[in-house]
């Protein structure tokens, strides 16, 4: 474990590296994934001269900008690349080296994030210019545990993505069905609608789903929408379905790698 | 010490009859059959070998080399590496052995061969000092100096290939699989890594098990063969005793006369005459030659290794 640390910074230089290597495809992705952007649009029509579901136009203004800026900080791209080492063999060469393939994945993800902020900070500005009422203090509680729950939701995010990909052991098309999963995750997560839009009871469902922790929990609390006292129940609820899904994702990589076929490699 | 005891794999392949009838069966009707890709072989090798390990295409060579590295896990059987095994894929072992494997294998293709042994000695906890030595001898030997800032895409085969060989032992294996470490590349390039190859065994003491098609590469570097095919070992000895027993004996050519199909040897495409025998044998055809052309140019020597092989997978044929 302590080689696996000591490998962190090179690692991310040369993640960094790649990163810079595919930039223009990366700016590509990065604006592709400003969803949240368009979605601010519309409430913000939506909501003039009256709130929606308890925010004003600032209210939203705030929340999509943090929401963009979340789900940047925590979105990953684990599903195609490991999808298609599977498929192509490409795994084999990883599988070869004393980092386990996973953990070299994650360290190459998070490398992305300073050239995630520097795209991501001329939209900010832009947002901010707009509308500078957005920016509120959230208070010191919400405000770590948001930080905290940017972490986790980033591991959830990285560990689902790893589930869908690892299918590729026993299926040929593994992310196809991802973009199943992902519709659904749109729809729950918070990325297009904050969560009191919908009735009391989808709330209460959606509070205790795995999807609420992946983006709309780490926003709420950077947006000041949440306490520390209701914010710290969810973020311990958050983490326990890191947990299980570390569990099942260690499960099915002990599982799924006695399948590999290390095809064309 | 590597130790393989009655090891096999089988892969379960899917079936799908041909056409727009056969994609819509397989829908709901999938059918799979299972392929007995190694048989319950059985192989003993001691550190500081150089074995080759020779068959034709889906012998069961690049399976066994898999297992062997721990890429795949055996249907059943035993295998251990210096007394690991292998499918646990331990940091120890890891450090300890490599596979190369074509050309794309480790090299970052966009980014130039430094940083992908900037990345290695991360992933394999290189010491600086031990990195920098490392890295020093291996650019050197392999005449990598002018390559190490260009992307790796802009690299010829060549300069892949001895750049996937530098990265592949930046840290020292005592351990080298090599999967047809010379295809596709020319000659020189080819004469390069042999010589490579047999250098750092040499040097470190390093075990190498190499797969091949290419003759040159067994002559050159291997003092033992393991011959497998369907899975099955056919033969496992030093290069001495493999032509001694497929090659039916010595060969003997004879350059100059026009014609010595009466004393038995048959006329080759280049105009040469020949023909294999034992030592008796050809010492008797020798005797008549040089009594009727005294001045034909004659040479003894074993058949090439490719005629060798030819002739002991024929056996193999004509035994079934």
């Amino acid at each position: 474990m302590t080689a696996n640390l000591r490998a962190v910074p090179d690692l991310m230089r040369v993640g960094f590296a790649s990163i810079v290597a595919y930039r223009a495809e990366m700016v590509i992705w990065i604006l592709t994934a400003s969803m949240p952007l368009i979605m601010l649009a519309l409430w913000n029509a939506v909501a003039m001269g009256r709130p929606i579901a308890g925010y004003d136009q600032d209210a939203l203004a705030r929340y999509f900008t943090v929401t963009l800026v979340v789900r940047q900080l925590t979105s990953a791209w684990l599903v195609w690349a490991l999808s298609y080492e599977i498929r192509q063999g490409a795994l084999s060469a990883k599988l070869l080296k004393p980092v386990h393939p996973l953990i070299h994945h994650g360290v190459t993800m998070m490398s992305a994030l300073p050239f995630r902020a520097l795209v991501l900070t001329p939209l900010v500005v832009a947002v901010i210019a707009w509308r500078p009422a957005l920016l509120a203090w959230p208070g010191i509680g919400p405000l770590v545990l948001g930080l905290i729950g940017v972490g986790i939701a980033f591991a959830m995010n990285f560990c689902i993505q790893a589930l869908f990909g690892m299918l590729g052991f026993w299926i040929d098309k593994s992310d196809s069905l991802f973009g199943a999963w992902f519709s659904v995750w749109v729809l729950l997560s918070g990325y297009i609608a904050p969560l009191s839009v919908y009735p009391e009871w989808a709330q209460a469902l959606i509070r205790l789903s795995p999807f609420r922790g992946m983006l709309g929990l780490p926003v709420e609390l950077l947006s000041g929408e949440l306490g520390f006292a209701e914010g710290a129940a969810e973020v311990a609820l958050q983490g326990l379905w890191l947990a299980a899904l570390v569990w099942v994702t260690a499960a099915t990589w002990r599982i799924g790698v006695r399948r590999y076929g290390a095809f064309g490699a | 010490m590597l130790e393989v005891h009655a090891l096999r794999k089988v892969y379960r392949v899917p079936k799908k009859t041909e056409g727009l009838w056969g994609s819509v069966r397989s829908l709901w009707n999938r059918e799979h059959e299972d392929v007995v890709a190694v048989d319950g072989i059985d192989l003993r090798i001691e550190p500081g070998e150089r074995v080759g390990f020779l068959g034709p295409n889906g012998a069961g060579k690049t399976t066994t080399l898999k297992m062997l590295t721990g890429l795949l896990h055996p249907t059943s059987g035993s295998l251990t590496v210096d007394g690991f095994v292998p499918q646990d894929r331990a940091v120890a072992f890891l450090k300890s052995i490599t596979l190369v494997m074509g050309q794309k294998q480790q090299l970052i293709w966009d980014l130039p061969p430094s940083e992908t042994f900037l990345l290695n000695r991360a992933l394999y906890d290189l010491e600086p000092a031990l990195y920098q030595e490392s890295r020093a001898e291996l650019v050197e030997l392999l005449e990598l100096g002018d390559v190490m800032d260009k992307p790796a895409r802009n690299l010829s085969l060549g300069q892949r290939m001895r750049a996937e060989l530098a990265v592949a032992l930046l840290h020292r294996p005592a351990w080298l699989f090599l999967d047809e470490p010379t295809i596709g590349l020319d000659v020189q390039v080819q004469q390069q890594v042999r010589k490579f190859i047999k250098t750092y065994n040499q040097k470190r003491g390093a075990t190498v098990m190499l797969t091949s098609h290419d003759m040159n590469d067994v002559a050159a570097l291997v003092d033992r063969l393991v011959l497998i095919d369907k899975g099955r070992i056919r033969f496992d000895g030093s290069l001495a005793s493999f032509t001694k027993r497929f090659a039916g004996g010595r060969r003997l050519v004879v350059r100059g006369p026009s014609d010595l199909a009466s004393a038995g040897l048959e006329r080759a495409d280049d105009g040469s005459w020949s023909t294999i025998g034992d030592a008796e044998a050809i010492n008797r055809v020798l005797q008549d030659v040089l009594r009727e052309h005294p001045g034909a140019d004659v040479t003894v020597a074993d058949p090439p290794l490719e005629e060798v092989l030819t002739a002991a997978f024929g056996a193999r044929e004509d035994a079934e």
